[in-house]
């Protein structure tokens, strides 16, 4: 029998590699797909998927109860520390972060009055942001954006795939307590909310705000100056603030 | 184009893998990197289920592949030869499966994952396999 030559070998070497390696491929297709069915997304899902807001979502709600709100401000009036925060309501990021730290900023600082939070909406993403944003900063006129800002966010959903829907937004301002939704409906449209949506982007442009979430402190009257938070979480933040609350 | 020539390229490209996974790996875990900025859906991609394989992030997998193509092809043999090929067209299964997802499923463009998929990947294979051809037989 002749012996194989050393191409042959080489070619059935090459094809047993390439074999194993196809083999490799598919299993980590295939444990993608499974992941994924076996709830990998389901938090996602649990509250994006009806379009409405969902039990989850009502918790999320509860972190600015009882929270004086004062148009874009929550919290104390009079707190002379102030955290602003540059968002966009499609920004995933920006979800992370109100899912992630704005709670215990809110429970440490927030609520017992040594830090007011101030909104500054952004809408650069696409036209679902503006919709969103003209119906928060509409219902800051009655006090309540915190509340729409909490729950469009747990019903965020794909970027610019319409999520921003008339029934959508119906179904979170009916969520609100003492919120009136036809009153927010027609602010939304008013030169006053298109005149503030354009202060605030101006005040993002003159303080060079690259994207969102972004994040400034300002003390007393002082201009606010830029923090940078390491990460999304609660402990990013803590040092950013008690070093302002030292003055 | 000689060996020598194929083998530089494939240490160039395995490099800038590498590069580029560590990048996307980096911002995979500290996500105040990543801020939306409107110019793509990265953080989308990145933040969608299938960012992770297992509890693993695809882009460490990633960093694992790049590093074991730099290998391969430091070691000069023809066996590294044969398995850097393999490796190749494994990697370009899977990145094809990836970038399937982002059209379709998650609907977003990461545009750095799209540079490793469509551009070093698909490089890769093919510097492997013409390396394959030049290979001396034994």
């Amino acid at each position: 029998m002749p012996k194989p030559s050393a191409a042959s070998k080489r070619g059935r070497t090459l094809v047993i590699a390439i074999a194993v390696a196809i083999a490799i491929a598919a299993a980590l297709v295939a444990a993608s797909i499974l992941t994924r069915e076996n709830g990998g997304d389901a938090a996602t899902t649990e509250t994006t998927s009806t379009g409405t807001t969902t039990d989850a979502a009502n918790p999320t709600l509860a972190v600015v109860a009882g929270i004086r709100q004062t148009g874009t401000v929550l919290g104390n009036p009079e707190a002379t520390v102030r955290l602003l925060q540059f968002e966009d309501l499609q920004c995933p990021i920006c979800k992370k972060y109100t899912d992630n730290a704005f709670p215990a900023i809110v429970d440490e600082y927030v609520r017992p009055g040594l830090v007011k939070v101030d909104f500054r909406g952004l809408a650069f993403l696409g036209p679902d942001s503006e919709k969103a944003l003209r119906i928060v900063v509409a219902s800051g006129y009655q006090n309540k954006l915190w509340e729409v800002a909490e729950l469009f966010y747990a019903n965020q959903g794909e970027e610019n795939s319409g999520w921003v829907t008339d029934s959508l937004i119906d179904e979170i301002l009916a969520e609100v307590p003492g919120l009136d939704a036809a009153k927010v409906k027609t602010d939304a449209k008013s030169a006053a909310v298109t005149k503030e949506i354009a202060a605030i982007q101006a005040e993002a442009t003159a303080l060079k705000v690259p994207g969102t979430p972004w994040f400034f402190v300002g003390i007393g009257l002082n201009p606010p100056y830029e923090i940078r938070p390491t990460t999304l979480e609660p402990s990013a933040f803590r040092f950013a603030l008690d070093d302002a609350l030292k003055g | 184009m000689s060996d020598r020539v194929l083998r530089i390229s494939l240490l160039i490209v395995s490099t800038a893998g590498v590069a580029v996974s560590t990048y996307l790996t980096y911002v995979h875990y500290q996500p105040a990197a990543l801020i939306c900025t409107g110019s793509g859906g990265c953080e989308t991609v990145q933040d969608s289920s299938y960012a992770v394989l297992v509890g693993v992030p695809v882009a460490v997998l990633g960093i694992g592949a790049w590093i074991a193509a730099l290998v391969l092809t430091l070691w000069n043999s023809e066996f590294a030869r044969t398995l850097t090929a393999a490796l190749a067209i494994g990697s370009l299964a899977f990145v094809a499966y990836l970038v399937i997802l982002q059209l379709f499923v998650i609907d977003a463009i990461c545009i750095w994952c799209m540079v490793n998929d469509l551009i070093l990947v698909p490089a890769l294979t093919l510097l492997a396999l013409l390396r394959l051809r030049t290979a001396p037989d034994v």
